[in-house]
């Protein structure tokens, strides 16, 4: 009796399992690797699960439930690489999308390259990325090398050529400080008045800024995250520098947190991203409602990309499952020639979106179109104002 | 079975050739995909840091938080031979275990005057000035990174996929704990215990406490050094400044003490279960933090001799048990 028991349990527990592995096999699995430390990136989490809720409640796509699975990479590249692995070799995912760093998409690149696994980036801007050349990878921010092109000509045709540089050690900081600099040394043979690499979590630099003030520029570049960018525009009022003085920043400053917790001296800071939440297209206006109503936070061009990702994602994933064979390798193909098939979306980055076939970066930098936006106002009722916008041929800044 | 333990306490060589011989038939029994291969080989790469650690920490019982520093010192080392020379594994890893032995002494020579948490701050500055360098220093790739290291080629054949490069570092790690183990059995060892129980009485006994501490450092830095030189080469070969940070150096000490300070296999043990559980939760990634921080303060608690002592006394009990029903008899 007790020999049959076990026979008879052992027969359920492996129906279902077989009855599992079937359902699974039909769900479109998407794997996230990212950056969810600080409040806003949680928020970005959320975006995804909510979004993956509704096409599920909608019916999924093509009648198949997708499936997701989210992962903390804490913006560190040893937890990228395990991430992409394991969603490409365990979790057994369709597409990747990730990461917010440029840091961990980098060495991502190489491990979802030798598995044949589509990534769809949301965040990372570094040129680096798509010019390794890989067939699988898709960028859907604006690439640095379009920022540093647009952010050069502005600075230098409106504001001035005379330009102090200060950043931190992080890789989008830095990158952003030194391709401008060399893109003022090549474009018109300037060189930069100060250029200083701040240290790591540093939150005085106002010996920076003294310094910056003495070499009396037009312009004063401040790169950083977050945090550094707040310190540094206020530090840049208490050392005395004019108003009159443009002040530059990263596509960080289209985070919430800058105008916020910055004030007033948020006012007038320029900065090139893929999205103004100024914008006053009905797409825009809906998103920005939809994103303070839902999640509370006013959303930079962060939300916006993610946003967008979702959106490109969704028609992609439908065209590529109405030719799934259930043959893995075969499936992800498919997402990524229906990835590569996207051509001019128009959703809420500054210009349409666009790949093509091959890995080059050309075809792999989604987003062509930097927008320059200028805070008109600080603090909690923060306002910004679009300054231009400049569509680039895809071999620009190479 | 009697006789086959007194063999292998006699010859603890034949004991690694057997764990050898098993590891080798690990994957090909029991692993189903790549990323399992990949796990193992980052709890390879943290056995070898955590058997060092042990050594200066847990034997000699010297308070170090700068460890970090000295395995992100083993892999630039190996980045940089490859990027600057286009060294392989080969080359970089025992280069990498001899320049870091150099940093162990500069990082034990404060031993030799502090102690308990003003060492602690010492080598905690040791370890965070390290990193800062190399994030600072273009020649070090700074915040970029250095990335696409190459993986070993034996016979033309090259390792450079998860299931591949777990047969370069499962026998990394035998060798280190092997050494590991000879060190703390040897004569060396017990003069590490001595230091770490009364450095007064050990002076005494003839123990050239200096010597010993700055070894105990030397060693331990020189297990960080494999250890950095393996993972830097690791597929898909990329470090980054970010990955030696003090939250790492605080996991490297949570395997150590989770595994038992001072038991000969606590540090392996504590790798083992740490980078297993990290993993198990990696989808709980809101509570992972609070999950890993509640499990080393219960075990802080209730096993304080970590997971070796438990284990430990489970043994010493069922043999005092045993000794006492022949007693009785």
């Amino acid at each position: 009796m007790k020999k049959l028991k076990i026979i008879f349990s052992t027969l359920v527990f492996t129906a279902g399992l077989a009855l599992s592995s079937i359902a699974q096999a039909n769900d479109i699995k998407i794997g996230v690797s990212f950056r969810m430390l600080s409040d806003v990136g949680y928020k970005h989490g959320e975006l995804i699960t909510d979004t993956v809720e509704m096409w599920n409640k909608e019916g999924g796509i093509n009648g198949r439930k997708i499936d997701l699975i989210l992962y903390n990479d804490e913006c560190k590249s040893e937890k990228g690489v395990a991430n992409a692995t394991k969603l490409a070799y365990q979790d057994k995912v369709h597409v990747i999308i990730g990461s917010s760093c440029s840091s961990v998409t980098l060495p991502m690149v190489p491990v979802i390259t030798k598995a044949k696994v589509p990534q769809i980036i949301p965040h990372s801007t570094s040129s680096k990325i798509t010019m390794q050349g890989s067939e699988y990878i898709f960028r859907v921010p604006v690439s640095s090398r379009f920022y540093k092109l647009v952010q050069g000509k502005f600075t230098a045709e409106q504001q001035g050529k005379k330009i102090a540089y200060i950043y931190v050690p992080d890789q989008a900081s830095m990158v952003f400080a030194k391709e401008m600099i060399q893109f003022m040394k090549d474009e018109y043979g300037v060189e930069p008045t100060y250029a200083v690499q701040a240290g790591e979590k540093e939150t005085d630099f106002r010996s920076y800024l003294m310094k910056a003030k003495a070499t009396n520029p037009d312009v004063i570049v401040l790169s950083g995250l977050v945090d550094e960018t707040v310190r540094m525009l206020v530090q840049s009022y208490e050392v005395g520098i004019p108003k009159s003085v443009h002040r530059v920043a990263n596509s960080v400053a289209s985070k919430v947190e800058v105008p916020t917790n910055a004030g007033k001296a948020a006012v007038g800071v320029v900065y090139s991203a893929a999205f103004a939440a100024s914008d006053t297209r009905p797409i825009a206006k809906k998103f920005v409602k939809k994103i303070k109503s839902t999640y509370g936070v006013t959303p930079g061009h962060d939300f916006s990309q993610m946003q967008d990702l979702l959106d490109m994602l969704k028609p992609a994933l439908t065209k590529a499952s109405a030719k799934f064979s259930g043959d893995l390798a075969a499936d992800r193909n498919a997402v990524r020639d229906a990835i590569a098939g996207i051509t001019n979306f128009t959703g809420l980055a500054s210009g349409p979106i666009s790949f093509c076939a091959n890995g080059s970066p050309e075809c792999r930098d989604g987003n062509k179109t930097p927008v320059m936006i200028k805070y008109s106002r600080g603090g909690k009722n923060w306002k910004t104002a679009v300054a231009g916008t400049v569509t680039f041929n895809p071999s620009d800044g190479l | 079975m009697e006789k086959f333990k007194k063999v292998i306490s006699q010859y603890p060589f034949l004991g690694f050739i057997i764990a050898y011989l098993v590891l080798l038939c690990v994957p090909t029994i029991f692993f189903t995909d790549l990323y399992q291969s990949h796990l193992s080989s980052l709890i390879f790469v943290n056995i070898i840091v955590a058997a060092g650690l042990n050594i200066v920490k847990g034997y000699c019982g010297q308070v170090t938080v700068g460890h970090v520093g000295l395995y992100a010192v083993g892999s630039y080392t190996a980045g940089c031979m490859f990027m600057y020379l286009g060294s392989d594994l080969w080359l970089t890893l025992p280069a990498a275990i001899i320049v870091t032995g150099l940093f162990g002494i500069a990082f034990g020579i404060p031993s030799f005057r502090l102690e308990g948490p003003y060492l602690a701050l010492a080598t905690l500055g040791g370890g965070e000035a390290i990193r800062l360098f190399i994030e600072n220093g273009e020649f070090f790739g700074s915040t970029y990174g250095i990335s696409s290291i190459s993986q070993p080629v034996i016979f033309g054949v090259p390792f450079d996929t998860p299931d591949k490069y777990y047969y370069i570092s499962m026998p990394v790690m035998l060798i280190a704990v092997y050494f590991s183990y000879s060190i703390l059995k040897s004569s060396i060892g017990r003069a590490f215990m001595s230091v770490r129980e009364d450095p007064i009485s050990a002076a005494a006994s003839g123990i050239d406490i200096k010597k010993y501490k700055i070894l105990a450092f030397i060693l331990s830095a020189m297990f960080a050094g494999a250890a950095g030189a393996v993972y830097a080469h690791l597929p898909p070969g990329y470090i980054h400044p970010n990955n030696y940070t003090v939250i790492e150096m605080v996991t490297f000490l949570a395997m150590v003490v989770f595994g038992g300070l001072g038991h000969i296999w606590g540090g392996i043990i504590g790798a083992i279960i740490i980078t297993i559980v990290y993993d198990l939760t990696r989808p709980l990634y809101e509570y992972q933090l609070f999950i890993f921080g509640l499990t080393i303060v219960l075990t802080i608690l209730f096993m304080p001799k970590g997971i070796g002592g438990f284990i430990d006394k489970i043994f010493i009990d069922k043999r005092f048990k045993k000794k006492k029903v022949e007693e009785g008899k």
